[in-house]
């Protein structure tokens, strides 16, 4: 395309400022563009606002169990600590919190989220950044190296996130991109080698003892 | 996007976090109509357009928290319901009827006063815009049917200027090319 003509069709010329030559194919693109403004579907339905409202009213309504279990899966600030203790034992009971994957921390500590009291397994949420990716899962010991982990790039700004409910232990994972590409986390705080040439990252749940 | 006296986005957002769902339907009222147009003129069918609406609005009443800035909730649920469109237009089931069913949509949405002339120019060029991809189709709606400048197309897709530039130049390019099949 006329690079000229691009300019003018980016608002960047005026059709003045272009050649005569030019000025029909300008046109045209103005016309075409207008015909498709033109073809205004309108607003949204009627039935739209009552429809949605009607299922947020749903959601609202479930049991209060369900209610509880939302909140409860609200991110909270995560502790990060040593690996001692990790693996002692502990009396646990069967509820879920939520922690995202912790920021980076002094080099060579395991990243580690902490079960709150009472807690069998914690949800953690893990987040890429991978801009234009069609899909992002994330595949860890904890799921058998398997791809069903899918995260969620919701508002398509290319960060993707997802939440594992994860078992107090140390646990490797990695993210495969667009089905195919493995990468590792890069805000991990510890790694190690595969096996196979590339890195896990290593993240740990400690419970709710060890903090 | 608020009259004056309507709370802002910002405050209706932080309601209905708080717990005050029904809050939502300011937000519902506010920006069904220019999600519901986006749609439309991405997927070319108004049923299909409606669901994806409704979809992304449900969408972003769950994952309300995740929205970074509760002041440009509008933008961060349009970004919804576009990524919502184009994993539609991407969907193989979608993909087998994409061209029949635009066109079909186009001569059902001519007025009857429409010579048949226009309304065939019309249906020729909505079939050439299904043809392209779900991306630069997107770039040129939001260009050139929707009037938006790339500053807002920045902000709403968060591709760079000059990534938005190539798009719709590349889709221009594609157009001409299709149309000139047609012809």
């Amino acid at each position: 395309m006329n690079a000229r003509l691009n300019a003018y069709l980016d608002g960047e010329e005026t059709r003045d400022d272009l050649p005569p030559e030019l000025r029909a194919e300008a046109d045209a693109w103005d016309a075409l563009a207008r015909d498709l403004r033109d073809d205004d579907p309108g607003g949204a339905p009627p039935w739209m606002e009552t429809a949605v409202m009607a299922e947020i009213a749903r959601e609202a309504a479930r049991p209060r169990r369900e209610g509880l279990l939302s909140w409860l899966l609200r991110p909270r600030p995560i502790q990060v600590s040593p690996l001692t203790g990790l693996l002692a034992a502990a009396a646990l009971a069967a509820v879920v919190f939520v922690v995202r994957t912790p920021p980076a921390g002094p080099e060579g500590q395991v990243a580690t989220v902490a079960a709150p009291a009472g807690a069998t397994e914690i949800l953690v949420e893990f987040t890429l950044e991978a801009p234009g990716a069609r899909s992002v899962a994330v595949s860890g010991d904890f799921n058998d190296w398997g791809d069903d982990v899918v995260l969620e790039d919701v508002d398509g700004d290319g960060v993707w996130t997802g939440r594992v409910p994860l078992r107090p232990g140390v646990h490797k994972y990695m993210f495969v991109i667009d089905g195919e590409r493995w990468v590792t986390d890069p805000k991990a705080d510890r790694y190690e080698d595969d096996g196979f040439g590339n890195r896990n990252a290593v993240l740990a749940v400690a419970p709710p003892s060890s903090i | 996007m608020h009259t004056h006296g309507e709370p802002s986005d910002g405050a209706v957002v932080r309601a209905v976090l708080a717990g005050d769902s029904e809050q939502y339907r300011l937000l519902v009222r506010r920006y069904q109509d220019v999600l519901y147009r986006h749609a439309y003129r991405m997927v070319g069918r108004a049923d299909d357009a409606a669901d994806l609406t409704q979809r992304a609005l449900v969408n972003g009443f769950r994952k309300l928290d995740r929205c970074r800035d509760p002041e440009k909730v509008g933008g961060w649920l349009f970004r919804i319901v576009a990524n919502l469109c184009k994993d539609f237009l991407k969907s193989p089931r979608r993909q087998d009827v994409s061209v029949e069913a635009t066109g079909a949509d186009v001569i059902d949405a001519a007025s009857p006063d429409d010579d048949l002339e226009r309304a065939e120019v019309r249906r020729t060029v909505r079939e050439a815009l299904a043809r392209l991809s779900p991306e630069q189709r997107e770039a040129f709606v939001l260009k050139h049917v929707e009037g938006r400048s790339y500053e807002e197309m920045t902000e709403l897709l968060g591709a760079s200027k000059s990534a938005l530039k190539m798009r719709v130049m590349r889709a221009r390019e594609e157009l001409q090319n299709l149309l000139k099949v047609y012809r």
